[in-house]
């Protein structure tokens, strides 16, 4: 087998940009048959983007951990790691690039699964080349903003436009504020966000917010998430506020 | 089981513009004969999957088609009747192709 890994490693390191517009965007295809592999690289060049390839999922996060790719193809069955692992860990480490998976798999349930574990769309092998190169362009469509109602960290994802929130495909049961609260914590998930920046996104002027609420609505959702195995927490910091973290069990 | 179209023969020539996929195929079948006779029906099934998943993107579909039999076959240790039929026919369509 012939890929450009070599090439891939000098990209990450060169930190590129995968997005500059749909029409010219960066690809990373995972994928570990040699012969689907240089088709599609063929192919998506072909259309005028820039491709890189890799045969494991160990290179492709390598590859994302320095270049923003604006789509990636992964197979579902590579060598290493399952495909569907792939694109959990992707998530978990907030590659938010869409994600076309493309398997030789057949059950709808594998579908499933494959799209709630983080791909955005789903092509079965085999696939017809003008099919493939429509869902690409569809994916790479879409600006960022309409990639942003579903939010993920590790094995969560928010939905704020479905007002859903679901840890390994297993929706939560959420009071609104605790949805609030949820979402908003996910979408400031490297920052602290202090107490008044969350009574305000979740009680209006008028509202009597009483001097523990925020602790108490923090307290039943920290259960939540510790119930349904969410591989994320929330940490306090006493005087500053609240911050969404990973737990240490989830990375590798 | 989903099926692509079949390619004209202008976008086979765009889709294995070197014959490397043909080639290929003689390949697997060398891969497959040869693992069939060692009895290692694991490393059977995953050319056949690989198999299963590339020969109908570049067209050969009859190829793709038997390949996807062979890889819907739940446990191949106690089909050694399917898998014998399914590897001859796996012959007769690449023996086709090949001439």
């Amino acid at each position: 087998m012939i890929l450009d890994l070599s090439d891939t490693r000098a990209s990450a390191e060169r930190k590129g940009r995968g997005l500059a517009t749909a029409s010219q965007a960066r690809i990373l295809i995972v994928e570990d048959d040699a012969d689907i592999a240089a088709l599609l690289g063929r192919e998506l060049r072909g259309l005028g983007h820039t491709v890189d390839s890799v045969r494991l999922a160990e290179d492709a996060l390598l590859a994302a951990r320095g270049t923003d790719y604006a789509l990636m193809i992964v197979d579902l069955g590579l060598p290493d790691i399952d495909g569907l692992d792939l694109v959990r860990e992707m998530r978990r480490r907030s590659v938010e690039a869409p994600i076309l998976m493309l398997t030789a798999r057949h059950k709808v349930e594998d579908r499933v699964i494959g799209l709630s574990s983080g791909a955005d769309d789903y092509l079965s092998k085999p696939f017809a080349v003008p099919e493939m190169r429509a869902r690409v362009t569809a994916l790479l469509r879409r600006p960022v903003r309409m990639r942003g109602p579903r939010l993920a960290v590790a094995n969560l994802s928010v939905d704020s436009d479905a007002l859903e929130a679901v840890v390994d495909g297993v929706g939560l049961s959420l009071a609104r504020k605790q949805f609030q609260l949820l979402e908003l914590l996910v979408r400031r998930k490297n920052h602290m966000t202090p107490k008044r920046m969350i009574e305000e996104a979740l009680y209006g002027f008028d509202d009597q917010v009483s001097a523990n609420s925020i602790e108490a609505q923090v307290s039943k959702l920290r259960r939540v998430l510790r119930n349904a195995g969410a591989a994320v927490t929330i940490e306090t910091r006493r005087g500053i506020g609240y911050r969404l973290a990973v737990l240490d069990t989830a990375s590798n | 089981m989903p099926r692509a179209p079949s390619p004209t023969p202008a976008e086979l020539a765009v889709l294995d513009p070197d014959g490397g996929f043909r080639q290929r195929l003689s390949d697997n079948l060398d891969a497959i004969t040869r693992l069939q006779a060692a009895g290692d029906l694991e490393a059977i099934r995953v050319v056949i999957h690989q198999l299963a998943g590339a020969a109908g993107t570049f067209g050969f579909t009859e190829i793709g088609d038997i390949a996807l039999q062979i890889d819907a076959l739940d446990d191949l240790s106690q089909r050694p009747t399917d898998l014998a039929r399914l590897v001859a026919a796996l012959h007769r369509a690449i023996a086709k192709k090949s001439a």
